[in-house]
């Protein structure tokens, strides 16, 4: 009995551990087979989608590799992810090792540099990325790249868009003639608090302003300020440390006049009844108030001109915009969204050429964008595209319309139906001639204060979203908060961007 | 030979309940023991280029955002106190609740309502602070709106002061858990000898003095061990607790951060590994030495209750 057992047992250990031995075996056989495969380099590429994602690629990537393989001789494996999970998708593919050569940064981009996450690039872009040069030097100016060089050597690639953002005052017209007014009475920021009590009064159910985004809730209210009075953030969006109009002294923005005077302006509208009274806890975003017709207004940055009209069709009210006030560049704002090649990859010099493909072919870019044409959409002229008769956003086998801000040059993309191609036009002079802060190109090195920035980002997460929706009342809460960021080691902070800077501004001169 | 027919006879003995154990055990070797290979990555400057094996040693650097501020004190203070308030208040609960299940006499009611009690347990986190959000938001709030208005109070904002947090927290844990804490319990009292409660009934006793003086001391072992296990945890908190349902209010972190929810909020932004397992690194041990002086006073106390 006893022996059968055992006879059993070991014809099991057997069995086991030759399938194990053949899983081995079939391993190395499929590895090499692809080796031999020779000229064509394989390359992952992760895109973020603010769309459906869709649960087969196997088209799209099909069409790209078409491209690809064809031109540069590149095998692309295309992975799309929603912007909830993107960033947390790649760091744990680059955590753990997994493949993964070409991706993009939803505004961590020094981040990534510091713990040596990313190649330096400058060899192979002067080898394989001429023509994305170009480009970018065409819509942008020759000094694009600065904003992603440190220590001398270019890192990644940002994204090739109108990238001036100016502080944008989004309204529901309908409810603005309602209340007698016109856009004619909204001229900066000062005018709003008349025009709002006129809404108010006109129609007491709506909500006359709101948050743009929600958890934590952001008014906008940071931008708005940093474009009137010409504020560098130094690369890093704690707000710690800032250049207030280019004087070269770095301060703590939140015990600046400016910033009170803006909070004090925000209590002033939330005490009045502008804002909901959970506004800085609410979980429901301006754009769902604004479509369901229960919010008048809110303020967001944005390029061009034609914001309103998308925010119309996509909320089905009557939606304009007008802009009131400008945009200051720093550096975050160029590198913000830039691409970027894994320092672990296998075949950088494929990755830059894909790179360039991405920036400068418009078969690849609007591939990655729109899907397969006459499927996923067809062409209305030389500029514009449409869903297919009967389809949309959410029926079609593939879009990634929402992603146009990420990928490749904005200048090559096709548009949508309705919008106006002079905005691209106009999104690309303004990318030449809004003002530049003189430490554009600066990049802050976080690592030597990383304790001290991730105290601080906690004291602002704390008070931060009270004070910009007006919740809190600015008199008492800014000396808490100001006491709370230098206990948190803010000074720390301010002192190593200052001396950053001296550095950064000495090697300027050279 | 005697040897080998003694290992044998004990592995048939055992090797029926070590199949039971395997599952239970490869979880704790996936999920526990290979990782903790993972350690050392808290004492290192991870650099990517490097590798982990090859980047700097820093020492303690990574543990300091931890102590650095003023916070580290009042998240460690809530982190504690909320998990005492869990285990104390929860095993009243629970074992309320098995008692009262427990003395049902149709067996099928005690079935009923378990499962309605253990029902909340499995609702996830997010759609429990919905719930929350539907009963305490400001505008259209049922608390607001339905009790307190109608009883000529103020309105209360509840996503804005701190200092109900603790209750309301302590109340939704309750209500989340505590069914499902009762049915260990509810087995370990269906498992005591009905004999004893007999021969009790003789000598005259009522329901109250049976459970005072028959079922608590009989569940004591039980209270022990599950004790002991949750103290392990108490640096460890529900991150969903702390975070989702007071809709990561800032206003409300004085009495909601607890240590998950400050490294999480800390790190969210610098994404550094060495960090992040430094903060964990740092819960376990002191899960650990509590464990151990919690278990060697209950040895001290009775011998027998002790987990080792």
């Amino acid at each position: 009995m006893n022996r059968k057992k055992g006879m059993a047992a070991l014809l099991m250990s057997v069995a086991l551990s030759g399938s194990v031995l053949t899983a081995c075996s079939s391993n190395s056989d499929s590895a090499s087979s692809s080796e031999e495969g020779g000229k064509v380099e394989e390359i992952v590429f992760a895109m973020p989608s603010f769309n459906r994602i869709p649960d087969d690629l196997s088209k799209v990537t099909d069409a790209i590799n078409a491209i690809t393989v064809d031109k540069i001789g590149v095998k692309v494996d295309f992975r799309v992810y929603g912007p909830a999970d993107y960033t947390q998708k790649v760091n744990l593919a680059l955590q753990s090792g997994e493949k993964m050569d070409i991706f993009t940064t939803l505004g961590q981009f020094s981040n990534y540099v510091s713990k040596n996450q990313v190649a330096p690039l400058d060899d192979l872009i002067a080898k394989d990325g001429k023509e994305m040069t170009a480009i970018l030097e065409k819509d942008f100016g020759p000094d694009l790249l600065k904003a992603t060089t440190i220590n001398g050597h270019i890192y990644g690639i940002p994204v090739n868009k109108g990238m001036a953002l100016p502080t944008s005052f989004v309204y529901n017209a309908d409810m603005l003639k309602a209340a007698g007014l016109s856009s004619d009475n909204i001229k900066t920021v000062d005018d709003l608090s008349a025009i709002f009590e006129a809404v108010k009064k006109s129609n007491s159910d709506v909500v006359p302003f709101g948050p743009i985004n929600v958890n934590p809730s952001d008014t906008n209210l940071v931008n708005l300020l940093k474009g009137t009075n010409k504020i560098d953030f130094l690369t890093d969006t704690s707000g710690v440390g800032v250049v207030i109009g280019g004087d070269g002294k770095v301060v703590n923005f939140y015990e600046s006049d400016i910033f009170k005077n803006g909070v004090k302006m925000m209590r002033d509208w939330y005490s009045k009844g502008y804002l909901q009274k959970d506004a800085a806890t609410t979980t429901i975003t301006s754009m769902e108030m604004l479509s369901s017709g229960r919010e008048f207004s809110f303020l967001g940055g944005y390029s061009g001109m034609e914001i309103g009209k998308t925010i119309s069709a996509q909320s089905g009210k009557n939606v304009e915009s007008k802009r009131i006030a400008p945009f200051y560049f720093d550096t975050i704002a160029a590198n913000g969204v830039s691409w970027m090649v894994s320092s672990t990859s296998k075949a950088p010099a494929a990755a830059v050429k894909f790179l360039n493909l991405l920036y400068t072919d418009v078969d690849l870019i609007n591939t990655l964008l729109y899907g397969i044409e006459g499927e996923d959409y067809v062409k209305v002229d030389e500029h514009h595209v449409k869903f297919p008769e009967g389809k949309d956003a959410n029926t079609v086998a593939y879009t990634a319309m929402f992603s146009t801000g990420i990928v490749g040059s904005e200048s090559l993309q096709y548009q949508f139906e309705g919008v106006n191609w002079s905005d691209v036009e106009l999104k690309l002079k303004e990318n030449k001639e809004t003002e530049r802060s003189p430490y554009f190109g600066f990049i802050f090195d976080q690592s030597k204060v990383k304790t001290q920035i991730s105290a601080v980002n906690n004291v602002v997460n704390q008070y931060l979203p009270g004070l910009v929706t007006g919740s809190l009342d600015p008199e008492t809460t800014i000396p808490k908060f100001v006491k709370a960021l230098n206990d948190a080691g803010a000074a720390d902070v301010i002192k190593s961007k200052q001396d950053q800077l001296d550095q950064w501004i000495a090697s300027q001169g050279n | 030979m005697r040897n080998a027919n003694g290992t044998s006879n004990a592995l048939r003995k055992t090797g029926p309940l070590l199949m039971l154990a395997a599952p239970g055990l490869l979880y704790f070797l996936i999920n526990s023991y290979i990782p903790m290979f993972g350690v050392f990555i808290a004492f290192k400057d991870i650099n990517y280029a490097k590798g982990i094996f090859g980047s700097d040693w820093l020492g303690f650097d990574n543990f300091q955002f931890l102590f650095k501020t003023t916070d580290a004190w009042i998240m460690t203070r809530n982190t504690l106190l909320y998990n005492l308030a869990f285990i104390v208040i929860g095993t009243i609960c629970s074992i309320f609740i098995a008692i009262l299940m427990s003395e049902l006499l149709k067996k099928l009611y005690a079935k009923l309502y378990l499962s309605g009690l253990v029902l909340p347990s499995l609702i996830s986190m997010v759609v429990l602070s919905m719930l929350v959000f539907a009963f305490l938001n400001s505008d259209s709030g049922f608390v607001n709106n339905s009790i307190l208005k109608p009883l000529g109070l103020p309105e209360i904002n509840w996503y804005s002061e701190a200092k109900y947090w603790p209750y309301l927290l302590v109340i939704i844990q309750m209500w989340k858990t505590a069914g499902y804490g009762s049915i260990v319990y509810f087995s370990s009292i269906a498992g005591i000898d009905k004999s004893i409660y007999e021969a009790a009934k003789i000598d005259g006793a009522g329901k109250l003095r049976q459970i005072r003086t028959i079922t608590l001391p009989l569940l004591k072992p039980t209270v022990i061990v599950l004790g002991l296990m949750s103290i392990g945890r108490i640096f460890n908190s529900d991150f969903g607790l702390f975070y989702q349902v007071p809709l990561n209010a800032g206003a409300l972190y004085s009495t909601t951060q607890t240590i998950d929810t400050y490294v999480y909020r800390a790190l969210m932004q610098l994404n550094d590994i060495g960090m992040s397992a430094a903060a964990g690194l740092y819960q376990s041990l002191v899960g650990l030495v509590l464990v151990l002086v919690v278990n060697s006073i209950v040895k001290r106390v009775n011998s027998e209750n002790a987990l080792f």
